[in-house]
């Protein structure tokens, strides 16, 4: 019975193309826009547009509905297929939203520079929580009446109060996830459960079959988290032990990919990476079920990311927003989300909704003990010595 | 009324002049504007923020410090990368370019022209898709590496991954910005110059070290400027084809800008760049003109 799950699961995580963390490829092309857009803001000129639709809703939303109408339009800013179909059906019947516009960015960084470039007219993005505080410094975003969100009151507390948000005031939790190990159990002879147990298997059997994504904030993790450090340690001796570590493992890594890693490991190239959840219900769902394929939370802990619900400040629509926030946050409603984008909902009412062999599978929804170990990062995208170790990783990679 | 009449005879060019000046301002102007707003500002704003700071949450803060520059230089890897993987490409494309131009201007006959088509018709195709469709051709499986991995009796002989990899995607990616100004220059020389030559005793090779060589050195020397220049920044084929193991300025500069967010840290490789692609042409060009000027000839 329940492989029989297990397989409904897959064919629907087949069937989906849920990319929530696989944006490098595209984000070196739209990083260019980014970069214009962005660009034009700093030397105060002309300010990026967003959609046609988007600029015509600002200009009408300037006469605002009354508190307690809902207005019938919503704009959203988020990432690609991350908000299920059937749930904006229901809302915008229920709330006779006709226009719901939902409109896509690659990374945060876009949508940051979008930000900064001056475009408005969005009532709601969704961005990953470590950048909530920025955006509350820019002005960009606004504080919430959680009084009108009354369903997010079953939130996971393990979610809540964090820094980013410590009086829980800005963003409602959306989902989370881990970065942890891909492994093919037919390719290494033991399944690493461990971050040491992963470097061991890097500098030896794995030697030139390890990818690691192509990101500085998750790879960090590994080092620092094997040296028992926090992972956002900004301890300068703390980062030097973790260059070491980094350096010892660079000249045995295969590739830094964030885009095709799964690929890679479906077609043997690679027999571990360290890297995120999205190929197992995608290029690994054939392995998966075969059982040769698999992900593990490493037990010295690791990071979490938790994207979030924040409304902007020049929202035009508040009201459609609020009921959205609410909407969203209904117990089978959050249910569907998961059932249909694969991320762990932080949100306990919702989960006796959520199909059984998703909840059950531990790389979405980690027991509690793992999670009681995870830690969510900081953006210390700005440390210039992070960034020297990085860039150090990087050019001893190729030898 | 005499005066006027006067006047008009005394200088009847001068409407004419200025017909000139504005047909002239109306002619110049475009491009002028193009410059200014494409080149010249977007440089001048990269200038200003390299001086500049990160600010808090990441982008520019306008100030006045040599930091960005400093940290540049203290780690000069991907510089040094990408100009040992440009000259390489360079020559790469050269070594395989010249020969092909060659032949398409000098022995292809009726075919020149299909020929030259089914060097354009690959651009068709988005550069992203070429670059992908190398993975398959270079891959460990059916692939090149493969192949040559089953001969040499190494299973894990790979291609993929390496600074090779990266050297054929750039040769192929760039080939025909080579090929194009090697024809034209090869396709209107004189050929008697070559029955001559040969009439007077000189071997085949003296021939081509001789005439062809230095007639096509205005071509040649296009085509190695126009490949290097984009091969200096090139982003995407060490990405793919190199598995993001060889990191060049290209690379380097989005770990800046975007995962960084460190703009002017960026802008100031930005214009290092430039400064080392302008010193590297420049001492090109200096060492061609310097081999030409016992012909008395000068390339550009």
């Amino acid at each position: 019975m329940a492989e029989r799950d297990l397989e409904a699961m897959l064919a629907r995580m087949a069937a989906n193309k849920v990319n929530r963390r696989s944006f490098l490829a595209t984000s070196g092309l739209l990083g260019t826009s980014a970069f214009l857009a962005a660009c034009s803001g700093g030397g105060g000129s002309a300010s990026a547009a967003p959609s046609a639709a988007a600029s015509a809703a600002a200009s009408t939303g300037a006469s605002a509905a009354p508190a307690g109408d809902v207005e019938s339009e919503l704009f959203v800013y988020n990432w690609s297929d991350y908000i299920s179909p059937t749930n904006i059906d229901a809302f915008k019947a229920e709330f006779g939203v006709d226009n719901f516009v939902y409109d896509i960015f690659a990374n945060n960084e876009e949508l940051i520079a979008k930000l900064q470039g001056g475009a408005s007219g969005y009532d709601i993005c969704c961005p990953t929580a470590e950048y909530v505080p920025g955006m509350v410094e820019e002005g960009f975003i606004t504080k919430l009446d959680m009084s009108r969100i009354p369903n997010a009151a079953t939130m996971n507390p393990a979610f809540q109060s964090l820094w980013w948000d410590p009086n829980n005031e800005y963003l409602v939790p959306k989902d989370y996830g881990t970065t942890g190990i891909l492994w093919r159990n037919d390719l290494v002879t033991a399944v690493p459960e461990s971050w040491q147990a992963f470097k061991d298997l890097v500098v030896g059997e794995a030697s030139g079959k390890t990818v690691m994504v192509d990101s500085m904030g998750d790879v960090m993790v590994f080092p620092l988290k094997l040296l028992g450090y926090s992972l956002n340690s900004e301890v300068e001796s703390e980062l030097e032990e973790a260059r070491q570590i980094l350096l010892e493992v660079a000249p045995h890594v295969l590739a830094l990919d964030s885009d095709t890693y799964g690929d890679k490991m479906a077609n043997g190239e690679a027999s571990l990476t360290l890297g995120w959840t999205g190929p197992l219900g995608q290029e690994l769902a054939d392995l998966v079920t075969a059982g040769t394929a698999g992900y593990s939370v490493p037990s010295e802990g690791t990071l979490f990311w938790m994207d979030a619900w924040v409304m902007l400040a020049d929202a035009p629509h508040p009201n459609a927003a609020y009921e959205w926030l609410n909407f969203i946050q209904r117990p089978e409603v959050q249910a569907e989300e998961t059932n249909f984008n694969l991320y762990a909902t932080p949100n306990d009412a919702a989960k006796e909704f959520v199909d059984p062999a998703i909840l059950a599978n531990p790389a979405i929804f980690p027991p509690d003990d793992v999670v009681a170990s995870l830690e969510g990062a900081k953006d210390l995208s700005g440390s210039a010595q992070r960034l020297d170790i990085w860039e150090e990783f990087k050019s001893a990679i190729g030898g | 009324m005499t005066a006027e009449v006067t006047h008009d005879v005394m200088e009847p060019a001068k409407p004419g002049r200025l017909r000139n000046g504005l047909l002239t301002t109306l002619l110049v102007g475009p491009a002028a504007l193009w410059y200014v707003v494409l080149l010249v500002l977007p440089l001048a704003i990269v200038v200003i923020f390299s001086f500049g700071t990160r600010a808090k949450n990441g982008g520019y803060e306008p100030g006045f410090v040599f930091d960005n520059y400093i940290r540049a230089l203290e780690r000069p890897d991907p510089f040094i990368a990408s100009l040992a993987m440009a000259s390489a490409g360079a020559i790469g494309c050269l070594l395989v370019g010249l020969p092909l131009a060659y032949f398409i201007a000098t022995r292809a006959g009726k075919r020149k022209s299909l020929l030259i088509l089914l060097l354009v018709v690959p651009f068709w195709t988005s550069f992203l898709i070429r670059t992908y469709s190398w993975l398959i051709i270079l891959g460990p499986d059916n692939g090149l590496a493969g192949v040559l991995g089953g001969i040499v009796g190494d299973e894990d002989f790979r291609i993929l991954g390496t600074p090779v990899a990266v050297l054929i995607g750039l040769v192929y990616g760039y080939l025909p910005l080579m090929v194009f100004p090697l024809y034209v220059t090869l396709e209107r020389m004189d050929r008697t110059l070559i029955e001559a030559s040969k009439d007077l005793g000189a071997a085949r090779w003296a021939t081509f070290r001789q005439i062809t060589l230095p007639i096509a050195l205005p071509g040649l020397v296009t085509g190695t400027i126009l490949v290097f220049i984009p091969m200096m920044g090139e982003y995407v084929i060490p990405q793919i084809l190199g598995y993001g193991r060889t990191y060049l300025m290209g690379n380097a500069l989005v770990t800046d800008f975007l995962e960084a967010r460190n703009w002017p840290s960026g802008s100031a490789r930005a214009v290092f760049l430039i400064m080392i692609m302008f010193a590297t042409i420049a001492g090109y060009l200096w060492f061609v003109n310097r081999g030409r000027q016992a012909r008395d000839v000068s390339v550009l």
